[in-house]
């Protein structure tokens, strides 16, 4: 089963993770490493190796909230190692994906399908119900 | 040619005034920042000012060609980010380059902002964005640890003349080092 690991400020992975328990049931293979205020980056990389260390050499998707912050700064180097894939703009819909589609996919096929879901998943919703 | 001051420390613009002899026109801004670019950064300081190019300033990255790519990355596609050791960024911006004004130079920690300084680029004002707490710093203003001899670094361009003002990101509250020091 492949790991997914979310990278995240504050607590906002643990709650994506009681929300997609809460829809699909608990899971497991399920970490989140979050980043605090007085955390520097170098502490934060610590931390994100010692989680990583657990499962390592098993296939994971690491998951990182925001594209372009100190997380990404921090975490994508993780897209180095032969079986980590990193995908960036964590939310709930892409999670739900992962947790529903990990089983049989390829780790590759599971990053770029997901970052597609997360994509789809962002609508304006009043141009299309015609508002 | 008049010498140009930064304008960001106090949200408007300043008289001209000489404290440093100098024919080369200002940094837009020297930031110590140790989560060098991120969300801030990049959403709020590139918003409000016009950089067009970032150069950060470290040994650590300038040797790692792979987080170079990655700062690069998140840029905005107007906006250049260039990497260098301190020693080379010390050449390249005492220089009178083009778009001095737009630039931005990040450095991880006062002691490359020294050492910037004292290799000879006579930036005017000291932006302090970010420092992450660690063993051996103490909390000083909101996000911004240091430790007693980075304290002191602080103080000694103070004394040179450096205006250093505590801030996160343009709008926030704001702290001058000067105010602080005494209590520091």
């Amino acid at each position: 089963m492949i790991n997914i690991v979310i990278v995240s400020h504050a607590d906002l992975g643990d709650a994506l993770i009681r929300a997609v328990e809460m829809i699909v049931g608990s899971t497991e293979g399920l970490y989140s490493v979050s980043l605090l205020p007085d955390d520097s980056p170098e502490s934060f990389g610590e931390k994100l190796e010692a989680a990583l260390q657990e499962i390592k050499g098993q296939e994971t998707l690491v998951l990182i909230d925001l594209f372009g912050g100190t997380l990404y700064n921090v975490a994508a180097r993780q897209v180095l190692k032969e079986n980590v894939e990193c995908v960036t703009g964590a939310n709930l819909p892409m999670l739900l994906e992962l947790t529903m589609s990990r089983d049989g996919a390829s780790l590759p096929e599971l990053a770029e399908d997901i970052a597609r879901a997360g994509r789809e998943s962002v609508k304006n919703l009043g141009p299309m119900l015609n508002k | 040619m008049q010498e140009r001051r930064s304008e960001w420390a106090l949200g408007r613009p300043r008289q001209a005034e000489r404290k440093e002899v100098s024919v080369i026109e200002e940094l837009g801004l020297v930031r110590i920042d140790d989560r060098l670019i991120h969300g801030q950064v990049i959403a709020v300081w590139c918003k409000q000012r016009r950089f067009t190019r970032i150069v950060i300033l470290d040994d650590g990255v300038a040797a790692d060609s792979f987080m170079h790519e990655v700062l690069s990355l998140a840029a905005p596609p107007n906006l250049k980010v260039d990497v260098f050791s301190i020693e080379e960024g010390v050449g390249i911006l005492g220089e009178d380059t083009a778009g001095r004004g737009a630039t931005m130079v990040l450095l991880k920690s006062p002691l490359a902002a020294k050492r910037l300084y004292d290799g000879g680029v006579k930036y005017s004002a000291l932006n302090v964005g970010g420092i992450g707490n660690a063993p051996g710093r103490k909390n000083v203003f909101k996000n911004i640890s240091a430790s007693g001899e980075e304290i002191a670094i602080l103080k000694y361009l103070m004394d040179k003349g450096v205006e250093i003002t505590l801030l996160t990101v343009p709008g926030e509250k704001s702290k001058a080092f000067s105010a602080l020091v005494r209590k520091l």
